[in-house]
């Protein structure tokens, strides 16, 4: 049989010789311009669909690292089956410990403007417009593929989600990028307290939720309007309209500075006390006494944080992460609990989560969404790759594909942490087309991450025994013998060939890329 | 297989739903100049008087248009267009989400059925065909409307759904098809996902241009509508389709954005109405927002969230050509909790009698449980 002739334009992909047609394979039409272009939202809340876990159980240590991860790596993997999984949380609990200066490093390099002051970016603004969305979205994305500290990466996804600012919004390019430092990375795994009031005065917020309006004589409703009903309390927390109104009262006057203040820096935090209403307040039944300045605002998030339903809010939305969609009354409540026992510090908050039953002792729950399925197939094929030497445009394209863009979620809610939103037709399809990363190592233009099929292999050379390896290296959890079936049904119709051939390396070549498409396409890589 | 002759002109029309995110403001874009209050609460921020420069385009004596909406003047005056103001669903929620969800739930409050009315309505009627493209959303996501209807379809772009020929050849589709096979998580979905790829890949809608010279502007919502039009001349059976104009949440600098909001709304809206030539007759369009906008401008010269607002209803079995009102005014004592425009029209009679009348019947009760509705005599 010939073997090569047989092979020919079914696993080599036509016209997959340059990087401008590999893109075009992920996008189907979509250049590369989509990333100035696209919108977020490539989900849907479709018939609700209610997964039972019909798959065989991944082990415990796998379901850790799928659901406070960025996709499971191989070396976590060993990590996590060598030191044990409350060990392992532990470790990346106390991410300081972990040492990432090497990414870090070079992301001030690769990505300096995701790292400057609003006065250094206003100098080049607007026309640096662009370049720091860029820069943001793929130091993002690189510290979500990249980074060792990953469940500090989760909560940062979590936080910039919970107090969401786009960053096409006006000033946003020039102010979005401190908030990221000082507001939601440094207090990402905090106290929810000291996280709260930062985002409070961060003039990203100020600006974004048009605080820097609110002023005594015309009070803008806003930033009030959020801080409870996305902040803090959740819309059914139990404020009125009246709270909002009085809220908005005591946040007037938190403004920012503007360009050509002879004053100070362009984006810094400004208490405007002219424009501040002195007189006294009641919010939720507490009297914010008259003259308070500053002070109402201070009291107000006093008020707010150490509520129960902002208890409660949080702990539900925390376990939608990282269990499912709909978590237990239960478990709900022991998060509470540990939330205001330990007055919202984030660490012990998770602990109680991490320790529940529901943690421990489910799987396959929900999809991962975009964001975990991008870095997760890097993580997952290409464990050994270098960091990217691109100007992080193929991983940005990539997203904005799927649409789940960094910092481009328009409304102040922040990305779903819905499957029905994320699992439409639509969603799963462009999910498949991404899937075709994995033929990245046959373009030699794609320099941004390189797959190693061989090392999977390690020898492996019939149908049967790639399978095997594949599945082993790539899923890292058991499939169904008739799934199995099923792969190599395929393979054979495709190849011509039986199960236990020994197969010459020029067709384990051309195999390779469409067997890892099709697993990091399977519902085993997409549910958490 | 494909065939570019055949019309999809049933008894029933196409639905073509575009949902305005963000709070639309009804009271500059449809300008009742003949309420004095409205000049004395938008001192700086109202639309003139008809006549005067940049005036409204008066339509009956007391309403006109915004400047920016000139180009649905002439589907007004041919009888295609009517609209409905001091309209919404009476849910008495100015948070974005909330209200949102309950008008695409058809809902004054959270009690009651969790999907969405129009997917409750698409529901009672078994589908007619295999195909997956009865019911489409052309903005990314399903949004809530549409929940309750069997796998609604979900894209942004015609022109980026599906595989390139390379993929089909490998047989990967086919193998999906087996790894997403029934019962197993997401298989539904999975199975419309690839047929309507198939589908596609036939009918191949995106090459079809626009017709009698319609010019889509080259915006969010002038791509999608050129692509609802060519899906609604492809040999595909669509039925419905929703899509979201974005934008619309005018705390600040309302009379600048609203022009660019508006012109590009009339701009796709003129466009898709001409390109659709006779098949209007067996079209029915329908813009609402979750709620309107506070009717005294704020000082950033815009307007907070507000309650009533205006909604559109364009197509060939409308009774056009008028404003569908119970005017409740704008002075102090009129205002919805003193300060907002009240709804006189609930919005859920204007999609009832749609249901009714343009899409084969419906059942009330389940479509808009506890609600009765009283027709407006919107729809012929």
């Amino acid at each position: 049989m010939d073997i090569d002739k047989k092979n020919n334009g079914k696993f080599i992909l036509d016209n997959l010789q340059t990087r401008r047609e590999f893109l075009k394979l992920l996008g189907k039409g979509l250049g590369y311009s989509a990333i100035l272009t696209s919108l977020p939202g490539c989900g849907g809340g479709g018939s609700s669909p209610t997964p039972v876990a019909q798959i065989p159980m991944a082990s415990p240590e796998y379901v850790t690292l799928k659901r406070t991860s960025f996709g499971v790596h191989r070396d976590e993997l060993a990590s996590i089956q060598a030191i044990g999984i409350n060990a392992y949380l532990e470790q990346q609990l106390n991410y300081q410990n972990i040492n990432d200066d090497n990414l870090e490093n070079t992301l001030r390099t690769r990505f300096p403007l995701a790292f400057q002051t609003p006065a250094q970016l206003y100098a080049g603004f607007p026309e640096n417009t662009q370049d720091i969305n860029v820069d943001m979205i793929s130091a993002t994305q690189h510290r979500q593929i990249f980074s060792k500290r990953q469940l500090y990466e989760v909560m940062v996804e979590f936080w910039s989600d919970h107090f969401n600012i786009q960053l096409l919004n006006g000033l946003g390019p020039t102010l979005k990028p401190t908030d990221d430092l000082q507001v939601i990375r440094i207090h990402a795994l905090g106290n929810f307290r000291d996280l709260l009031q930062a985002s409070a005065s961060s003039p990203s917020m100020i600006f974004y939720l048009d605080n820097f309006f609110n002023q005594a004589a015309a009070p803008n409703e806003n930033y009030a309007r959020e801080l409870m009903e996305l902040h803090t309390l959740g819309v059914n927390g139990g404020y009125t309209e009246n709270d909002i109104k009085e809220v908005a009262r005591c946040f007037t006057g938190w403004s920012i500075r503007f360009p050509n203040d002879p004053d100070g820096n362009p984006g810094e935090f400004i208490f405007r006390s002219t424009i501040h209403d002195n007189n006294a307040k009641t919010v939720l039944q507490n009297t914010i006494t008259s003259n308070g300045g500053q002070t109402d605002g201070i009291q107000v998030l006093d008020i707010l944080a150490t509520h129960l339903s902002t208890a409660q809010f949080i702990s539900t939305k925390l376990c939608r992460r990282f269990i499912s969609d709909q978590p237990d009354e239960a478990t709900i409540n022991t998060v509470t609990t540990a939330f205001i026992n330990s007055n919202g510090d984030i660490k012990d908050t998770l602990r109680a989560l991490f320790a529940s039953n529901a943690f421990q002792n489910t799987s396959d729950l929900k999809l991962c969404r975009p964001t975990e399925y991008l870095a997760g197939v890097i993580r997952s094929l290409a464990p050994d790759t270098n960091y990217p030497t691109d100007n992080g445009i193929l991983f940005a394209t990539a997203q904005s594909i799927l649409g789940q863009l960094p910092f481009n979620w328009p409304t102040p809610d922040g990305y779903p942490d819905q499957q029905t939103y994320w699992g439409s037709t639509g969603g799963l399809l462009n999910r498949w087309r991404l899937s075709f990363l994995s033929f990245a190592n046959v373009i030699q233009e794609i320099n941004v991450f390189q797959i190693n099929y061989n090392a999977m292999l390690n020898g492996a050379n019939t149908l049967t025994t790639i399978i095997d390896a594949m599945i082993n290296n790539i899923l890292m959890r058991p499939i169904s013998s008739d799934d199995k079936n099923f792969l190599l049904e395929w393979l054979n119709t495709q190849t011509g060939l039986t199960n236990d051939t020994a197969l010459p390396t020029e067709t384990i070549d051309k195999l390779t890329p469409s067997i890892a498409s099709v697993l990091i396409s399977s519902a085993y890589f997409q549910l958490r | 297989m494909a065939n570019h002759n055949a019309i999809n002109i049933t008894e029933k029309d196409i639905l073509v739903c575009i949902f305005q995110r963000g709070a639309a403001d009804g009271l500059n874009a449809l300008v009742p100049y003949g309420d004095n209050d409205y000049y004395n609460k938008r001192p700086t921020m109202s639309v003139p008087q008809p006549g005067a420069n940049n005036g409204a385009i008066d339509l009956d004596g007391f309403f006109g248009l915004h400047p920016a909406l000139a180009p649905l003047k002439p589907i007004y005056d041919i009888g295609d267009l009517a609209l409905i103001h001091a309209t919404g669903v009476p849910h008495r929620s100015r948070s974005h989400f909330t209200a949102q969800e309950l008008v695409e739930r058809g809902l004054t409050n959270k009690l009651g059925p969790n999907t969405g009315w129009l997917g409750r309505h698409l529901a009672l009627n078994t589908k007619p065909s295999s195909s997956a493209f009865r019911v489409v959303s052309i903005s990314g996501n399903v949004p809530v409307t549409l929940t309750g209807a069997d796998d609604p379809l979900a894209f942004s772009e015609i022109s980026s759904f599906g595989f390139d020929q390379g993929v089909i050849n490998t047989g990967y589709p086919e193998v999906l098809t087996n790894l997403f096979r029934n019962p197993l998580p997401f298989s539904n979905t999975a199975q419309a996902a690839l047929s309507a790829v198939d589908e596609l890949a036939s009918a191949n809608p995106g090459i079809i241009p626009p017709d009698n010279g319609a010019a889509y502007p080259v915006t969010t919502l002038g791509k999608q509508l050129q692509q609802v039009g060519q899906l609604i001349k492809s040999t595909l059976p669509v039925e419905v389709i929703c899509l979201d104009s974005n934008g619309w949440d005018h705390h600040e600098n309302l009379p600048t954005f609203i022009q660019q909001s508006l012109t590009e709304l009339a701009g796709a809206i003129s466009a898709f109405h001409s390109d659709m030539g006779t098949r209007m007759q067996n079209i029915t369009v329908l813009i609402n927002t979750e709620f309107g906008r506070r009717v005294s401008q704020n000082a950033s010269l815009g307007a907070d969230h507000g309650t009533g607002s205006l909604a559109y209803v364009m197509g060939g079995g409308i009774n056009g050509g008028q404003v569908f009102s119970n005017w409740p005014g704008l002075s102090d004592q009129n205002l919805e909790m003193n300060e907002d425009l009240k709804i006189t029209t609930d919005l859920r009679s204007v999609q009832a009698e749609l249901l009714t009348k343009r899409l084969g019947g419906t059942n009330m009760n389940t479509v808009f449980p506890g609600f009765t509705y009283t027709p407006a005599g919107i729809f012929n």
